[in-house]
């Protein structure tokens, strides 16, 4: 087991990362003077072709082409860890295919379900917490562990239906998992912003219960109000009051590697490439204080 | 409890807007909720921006015929959808081709639109599409919001698409009374 612990080195200030998932090299040599870290999404990158999945060489080419001054990190979304059946054995080899050509310091997933009996859902559903669910994630970090030897981190998901019968706190059930496999955690403070809103969920309560040593990365997003609930759409730039949250993270969790401003390459454009530099500069400064 | 299987099947079911009303208390409250109809809207939704970015011709008929989230809805609930955009236009696209209770202009632009998407990616398939009226002048109309011509009283279109013609297509038009009876 590669413990995300022991593994990552805790530094004065949390490194500050963003993705980038191609096609615009002008918006990629902005922000590499600007971040440490690129966060890559190999189910962003990659192309069906021949049947399976693979990531598109253009990009990968770009990655390489600033592997010199920036790290990278992987963060999926499609592997799918909470299914009852089965996880998505295509995001593996995905993974698979980034390890052997991109140097990544560590990876990560939505602690999630996106795909159902083969049938992919077309969002993401929180994992209840309940133990038998427990159970199946924790055989599965344990093989992502083994298979991968760089620290493997999970990210929760926001809520939008009612709550599931559960057998732990939200915070619980994190603490759960991570003690039992050693993993780490992202915290995104957009997602919990999402959380208190819709659901009522407690953040002061929910950050004094969690094991705030497991947590290693930090996500920022801003999203919009549809019907009523906020949505995790990560096509804005991030509020003072979702910054305010992270800020109480990164003060409070000790071994925090890295804040991680998330951005759709959709949005790219309505966002604009000055305001991106703007927002990761913005970022920068709070993190850093 | 209720167990994991029955938790998923049970939310992929109410995403996908189809089965009969769950018994299970949670799924009951869930299929009830506002919740529910906001994350069906997100599925759908994020199905209409891939196709509507993708597949820009189809796109722009169905809005023309004032169909599009509607059709792309129907879709989302009737079949399994890739997470992958190249598979997810494919099929879309191959699903309406093959709807006979659709407009005939539709199909072939479905038609037409995936074999052209496949030629660009790659693929040394030569296709021929079959249009009752002159396509150019149809897209144009679409182009400009006008009302689209009629079927061609006179004369059958050819759109042929592959990967080593300029621009990958090509239009042939035939005189209607050139054909045999049992074509067109």
């Amino acid at each position: 087991m590669v413990s995300a612990e022991n593994t990552l080195t805790a530094s004065a200030a949390p490194a500050l990362a963003t993705t980038y998932e191609g096609d615009d090299i002008a918006l990629l040599e902005r922000i590499v003077p600007l971040v440490d870290i690129i966060e890559i999404s190999p189910d962003a990158i990659a192309r069906i072709g021949e049947n399976r999945a693979r990531l598109r060489p253009e990009v990968l080419e770009e990655y390489a082409c600033v592997a010199a001054n920036v790290q990278f990190i992987a963060h999926g979304i499609g592997l799918s860890i909470g299914s009852f059946d089965q996880w998505d054995e295509g995001y593996l080899a995905l993974l698979d295919e980034l390890f052997a050509r991109v140097p990544l310091e560590w990876h990560s997933e939505h602690l999630a379900i996106s795909t159902v009996a083969g049938e992919s859902v077309g969002t993401m559903f929180p994992v209840p917490r309940t133990e038998e669910a427990l159970d199946l994630v924790c055989e599965r970090v344990r093989l992502i562990e083994e298979r991968y030897r760089v620290p493997f981190l999970l990210e929760h998901v926001i809520h939008l239906l009612p709550e599931a019968p559960a057998e732990f706190t939200p915070a619980g059930f994190l603490n759960a998992i991570t003690s039992r496999t050693g993993c780490g955690l992202i915290l995104d403070a957009y997602n919990l912003e999402c959380d208190a809103i819709n659901q009522g969920l407690n953040l002061r309560a929910f950050l004094d219960e969690l094991d705030l040593n497991t947590v290693r990365e930090v996500h920022l997003a801003g999203g919009t109000a549809h019907h009523g609930f906020q949505l995790d759409i990560h096509s804005r730039t991030t509020g003072d009051s979702t910054l305010a949250i992270a800020g109480e993270v990164v003060r409070r969790a000790p071994n925090l590697r890295a804040v991680t401003f998330e951005l759709l390459k959709e949005a790219v454009p309505l966002l604009g490439h000055d305001s991106i530099a703007y927002e990761l500069s913005r970022i920068r400064k709070v993190i850093s204080s | 409890m209720t167990t994991l299987e029955t938790y998923q099947r049970g939310l992929l079911d109410l995403v996908k807007n189809r089965g009969a009303a769950p018994t299970d208390p949670y799924l009951a409250k869930v299929a009830s909720s506002h919740g529910i109809v906001v994350v069906r809207e997100i599925a759908v939704w994020w199905r209409s921006f891939q196709i509507g970015s993708q597949c820009p011709l189809v796109s722009r008929v169905l809005k023309h015929y004032g169909c599009f989230d509607e059709t792309i809805s129907d879709y989302f609930a009737s079949n399994h959808t890739s997470p992958f955009v190249e598979e997810l236009t494919d099929h879309f696209l191959t699903f309406l081709a093959g709807c006979d209770g659709l407009d005939s202009f539709l199909r072939s632009v479905a038609a037409f639109e995936r074999a052209l998407l496949r030629a660009r990616a790659g693929s040394k398939e030569r296709s021929e599409i079959y249009f009752d009226r002159n396509p150019d002048l149809a897209f144009e109309a679409l182009g400009k919001g006008d009302t689209m011509p009629a079927a061609d009283a006179e004369f059958r279109y050819f759109m042929i698409v592959a990967w080593d013609l300029p621009q990958m297509f090509r239009c042939i038009r035939k005189r209607i009374a050139d054909f045999p009876t049992t074509c067109c």
